[in-house]
């Protein structure tokens, strides 16, 4: 992924601990086509391949812009926007974001503008709060395994089944489970919470189960992908499925399942903050991603899933929108309870509890 | 000839008994309308007089109840009245003549010779010879085109010679027959009349022609 | 009075949808505001829900003060989907537990604890609607009041009043059409009976002097008893104008009459020469004076008939043929040619056939005495659209230095003591009520010609 920044030129870390103790971002410049008119900025907690193909798109409609990413976790771009929300100061154009309770949050607390255009109405009624904050993806949360080391009869299906698997294999499983670490991921906790929410007593047992297991907690998806991939791990709970995707589709023995009880599903969140330098641009820019043509490439070469939910080949599991255990995470003000400070606070409490003090 | 008077005015009624008498009518005069009414019911008239303002009953009335009762007596009107309201002519309810009062007594006895003698006359009312019609009840003479208003005699005269056009009627005829016996007639009272009367038609297709030592014919010009 | 008044319709009108709009506007307003406090309620209810909600999920844990934020309350919250939402959770000891800060306890300053406040506030520069309910604890390990405080904007609130605002101007303004329409539905039927009074007086024949007869309300009464009265009155005087003359001409004619018997009744053979001239002047003034009455009754009568009789269609022809019996006596001496000339259709005209025929006669009656030692020609035409009767005779004629004089009463010269004057005159005034004229034409195809002209009766009707 670092090799496109590479070729492009331009791979900068930009040291903002010094001032803000948050910790290092990477910024990537997509130059302009033409003579550089104006500048892009996105803050952006998504993988830089997936952008890459929109940003380039977006040249052609644009070819004056000069594009620059600054790649952050989900909580880093969280606290990096509040921060200068409550400052009064700028920071970027638009914020693209997985963890979308953190930018409903920013939304709440008035850190973002309205928005206007004709392709934001393709967002779905629950992928738009205030027309302020927009999903502009559909990204079912999914299961994988590594296939070669396990058969597919094995695999679990649901939530539960996870669950008994690990408990009735401790042993095999132990130290071979991964997942996000909801205390530094924003959207792992955001994932986990919506998983208490769906069946506390199944979640209850899985967290049981994942500690026992001695899961193995990472930051990103890519890492848990990578290790899944690579077969020091056998499977990855709580995945982005457009990730994982990518990996299949690049031939990594990876084996994806939506799980059939429930499916998350993540609208992966645009929003343009209130000081946005460039707000036309900006504003322009999000259209994009809601366009026949931004979505379109989204599908084919970033997400693969399309805004309707129809889902790309390979993918094991039923067709999570029309069998009804699609459970979309509905961008308002409900995620603003998720972002609660005590809440937040005494989730995590419970989570280390279950997950990491268990291990041994 | 029996002549009924109705009329209330006493002066007036003396004068047209007086004169009527003198040209030989018997003139019966009553004061009264309802009178009037019952002698007329009982007697037959040649010709009755009718004032119209009378005690009693008035002229109209007395008149329409005779002709509503079939009579065809001749009846002339006198009238003092002004047509100041919107009433019906008296000669739209069956009066054959009218005369306004005050009125020249001459024009009265010229009146009802005409009447007298219109009662013995012929059942049509139009008479024709050549273009020349003449139509007895309106006294409207039409030669041609053209309208000709003749004094009454004149109208006899004419008459009396269209009936039997190519006839040739002697003077004394003609004088029989215009003035009857009562009156005296100048003695070229007929050449006079004769001359007014060809004046007057003059121009129409027929014409009087004098039968020199014998009288006087109407004749009818060729088709032509 | 000369001023125009507006129409009944229009003032009407014009007062109704005045009242119509202020009533509308006394609505909208109404609705308006219910429509806020509709609005107010309905959420207010969502909010205190969810602050409810909210201060039960306060519990104490080891005797502190723990909250975990029920996601139901976000819910309940979430229910206005655009609206930001603000909390504060404050332990019994008054330290934020959670939330927003800077969110004022709206009821901070207020020294009684109320149970539970709804109230309009600002925060972060916007408008939003505050609840603020308190928890009390009674725990030995803690004691107090908890309180929460959530905070919405308002924009569902303004949406769902808007709605409701806009729903009910609608039925407003529909209401206000169908008012509208009803008014001038009930305006028009209610103002038709003076629509129908206005057409009948309209269409009277201003000479038709029988009551007005139309239906018409109890306020309208008054105005058509007035106009039958007047019409009464009228009739009465026209009708005393009527018999005076009628009673006039009984009454001078009769005498006349009478006095004329007389002198026929004294023969000249009787009298001596001298005396036979004295009453030949008798005689004479005597039909002088007769003329002069029926003139004098004939101009009061024409006066008359002219204000008082309406007009009918009148046949010239017949008119003028009976005219000329009646003008030419038969005791004429003059041998006088007499001659009618008329088309063969009737001509007909719209008048008084009375007053024409006495116009007629008059002029023959001027032709036969003044003029005419031979010929007379009377000559009834139809000259583009007009009816015109020619009287032409061989006499000397007018001259015309007295043309204008003749036609005015007792204009015509008299002095030999033959002429009343009146004759020409009343012919003018009868052509003159009648639309026509009177003049006159020096040398006619062989003499003096009287031209009387009248509208014939296609012009009258177009």
């Amino acid at each position: 992924m670092t090799g496109f920044a590479t070729r492009l030129g331009f791979a900068l870390a930009l040291m903002f601990a010094a001032i803000t103790g948050a910790p290092a971002q990477t910024m990537t410049r997509f130059p302009a086509i033409t003579t550089q008119v104006d500048t892009l900025s996105i803050h952006a907690a998504t993988d830089l391949y997936a952008l890459e193909p929109l940003i380039r798109d977006f040249q052609q409609l644009s070819p004056g812009t000069m594009v620059e990413i600054v790649e952050y976790v989900t909580n880093d771009l969280f606290s990096t926007a509040g921060g200068a929300c409550d400052d009064g100061g700028a920071l970027g154009d638009v914020f693209l974001s997985s963890s979308v309770d953190q930018l409903v949050k920013l939304a709440n607390d008035g850190c973002a503008q309205r928005i206007e255009g004709a392709d934001l109405a393709r967002a779905p009624r629950w992928a738009n709060w205030r027309d302020e904050v927009f999903g502009f993806t559909f990204e079912p949360i999914v299961m994988v395994y590594n296939r070669d080391g396990m058969s597919e009869a094995e695999v679990p299906r649901t939530h539960l089944e996870l669950a008994e698997l690990l408990r009735r294999d401790a042993d095999r499983y132990r130290g071979r489970v991964g997942t996000y670490d909801v205390r530094l991921s924003g959207i792992g906790y955001l994932l986990a919470f919506n998983d208490a929410r769906q069946t506390t007593t199944t979640y209850g047992r899985l967290l049981e189960s994942l500690g026992r297991a001695q899961v193995v907690v990472r930051c990103c998806t890519s890492q848990i992908l990578d290790e899944v991939a690579a077969g020091r791990l056998l499977i990855g709970y709580n995945l982005l499925g457009s990730y994982a995707y990518e990996r299949v589709r690049r031939g990594q023995p990876i084996g994806i399942v939506m799980p059939a009880d429930y499916t998350l599903v993540l609208s992966r969140g645009a929003m343009v903050p209130i000081r946005a330098p460039n707000p036309g641009l900006a504003t322009r820019f999000v259209n994009y991603l809601l366009s026949e043509r931004g979505q379109s490439v989204g599908r084919s070469q970033s997400f693969f899933f399309g805004l309707d939910g129809s889902a790309p080949a390979g993918i094991e599991g039923p067709d999570v929108v029309t069998s009804g255990i699609a459970r979309p995470i509905v961008v308002g003000p409900t995620l603003l309870a998720v972002q609660d400070a005590a809440r937040r606070k005494r989730f995590l409490e419970d989570w280390s509890q279950s997950v990491i003090q268990t291990a041994p | 000839m029996r002549i009924l008077l109705v009329e209330d005015t006493k002066d007036v009624g003396e004068a047209i008994v007086g004169r009527l008498s003198r040209i030989g009518h018997a003139v019966d005069w009553e004061l009264d309308g309802t009178a009037g009414m019952e002698v007329l019911g009982a007697t037959s008239y040649d010709l009755v007089i009718l004032d119209v303002m009378l005690p009693g009953m008035d002229g109209f009335s007395i008149l329409s109840r005779l002709r509503a009762r079939g009579s065809t007596t001749p009846v002339l009107i006198l009238t003092a009245r002004s047509r100041v309201e919107d009433r019906v002519d008296a000669l739209d309810i069956g009066a054959d003549d009218y005369l306004v009062k005050p009125f020249d007594f001459r024009e009265l006895e010229a009146r009802v010779r005409a009447l007298m003698r219109r009662n013995s006359g012929e059942a049509t009312n139009v008479l024709r010879c050549g273009d020349i019609s003449i139509d007895r009840l309106t006294r409207m003479v039409r030669v041609g085109d053209c309208e000709v208003h003749l004094k009454r005699r004149e109208l006899t005269l004419l008459e009396i010679l269209s009936s039997r056009p190519g006839r040739v009627f002697g003077k004394d005829e003609l004088l029989d027959r215009m003035f009857g016996h009562d009156e005296a007639p100048a003695p070229n009272a007929v050449e006079l009349y004769i001359g007014r009367l060809r004046r007057k038609i003059d121009g129409a297709r027929a014409q009087i022609v004098t039968v020199r030592g014998f009288g006087y014919q109407m004749v009818i010009d060729g088709p032509a | 009075m000369d001023r125009r008044e507006p129409s009944l319709f229009i003032r009407l009108f014009a007062l109704m949808s005045l009242v119509l709009a202020f009533g509308a506007a006394v609505l909208m307003t109404a609705a308006w505001y219910s429509a806020r406090q509709a609005a107010d309620q309905a959420y207010d209810r969502l909010l205190l829900g969810a602050a409810y909600q909210i201060a039960d999920a306060i519990q104490i844990q080891d005797g502190q003060p723990e909250i975990e934020l029920p996601v139901s309350a976000f819910e309940l919250l979430a229910l206005s989907d655009r609206d930001r939402i603000f909390y504060r959770v404050l332990d019994p000891a008054g330290h934020t537990m959670t939330g927003y800060e800077r969110l004022d306890d709206p009821a901070a300053e207020t020294a009684t604890p109320v149970r539970a406040i709804v109230e309009n506030a600002e925060f972060d520069g916007e408008n939003v609607r505050v609840a603020r309910v308190v928890r009390r604890f009674d725990d030995p390990q803690m004691r107090g009041d908890a309180i929460v405080i959530v905070a919405q904007t308002i924009e569902a609130r303004r949406a769902l009043a808007r709605e409701l605002t806009l729903r009910s101007f609608i039925l407003v303004g529909a209401m206000g059409a169908i008012a509208i329409g009803g008014t001038i539905f009930a305006v028009r039927r209610a103002l038709a009976p003076i629509g129908r009074l206005e057409t009948a007086i309209r269409q009277r024949d201003p000479l038709d002097l029988t009551l007005v007869d139309v239906s018409t309300p109890r306020e309208l009464a008054p105005f058509v008893a007035e106009i039958n009265g007047f019409i009464k009155r009228l009739r009465g005087r026209v009708e005393l104008m009527q018999q005076f003359i009628a009673d006039a001409a009984h009454q001078l004619r009769t005498p006349l009459a009478a006095l004329e018997a007389q002198t026929d009744l004294l023969s000249n053979d009787d009298v001596s020469p001298s005396t036979v001239k004295h009453l030949d002047r008798v005689r004479a003034r005597t039909r002088q004076l007769s003329r002069l009455t029926n003139q004098l009754l004939s101009h009061a009568m024409v006066a008359h008939r002219e204000r008082a009789v309406a007009n009918s269609q009148v046949d010239l022809t017949e008119l003028t043929r009976r005219a000329l019996d009646e003008a030419i006596p038969d005791t004429l001496e003059r041998d006088i040619l007499v001659t009618l000339h008329a088309p063969p259709e009737p001509l007909i005209v719209s008048g008084d056939p009375v007053n024409l025929a006495e116009a007629v006669k008059n002029i023959l009656d001027n032709a036969v005495r003044h003029g005419a030692p031979a010929r007379i020609t009377v000559r009834l035409l139809k000259k583009s659209n007009r009816a015109v009767i020619e009287v032409e005779d061989d006499g000397p004629g007018i001259p015309p230095e007295q043309w204008p004089r003749v036609v005015q009463r007792f204009g015509a010269p008299s002095s030999d003591g033959k002429g009343s004057g009146l004759g020409l005159s009343i012919a003018a005034e009868v052509l003159e009520a009648h639309g026509g004229a009177l003049f006159f034409i020096e040398k006619g195809s062989f003499g003096f010609v009287v031209v009387m002209s009248l509208a014939d009766e296609e012009r009258k009707v177009a």
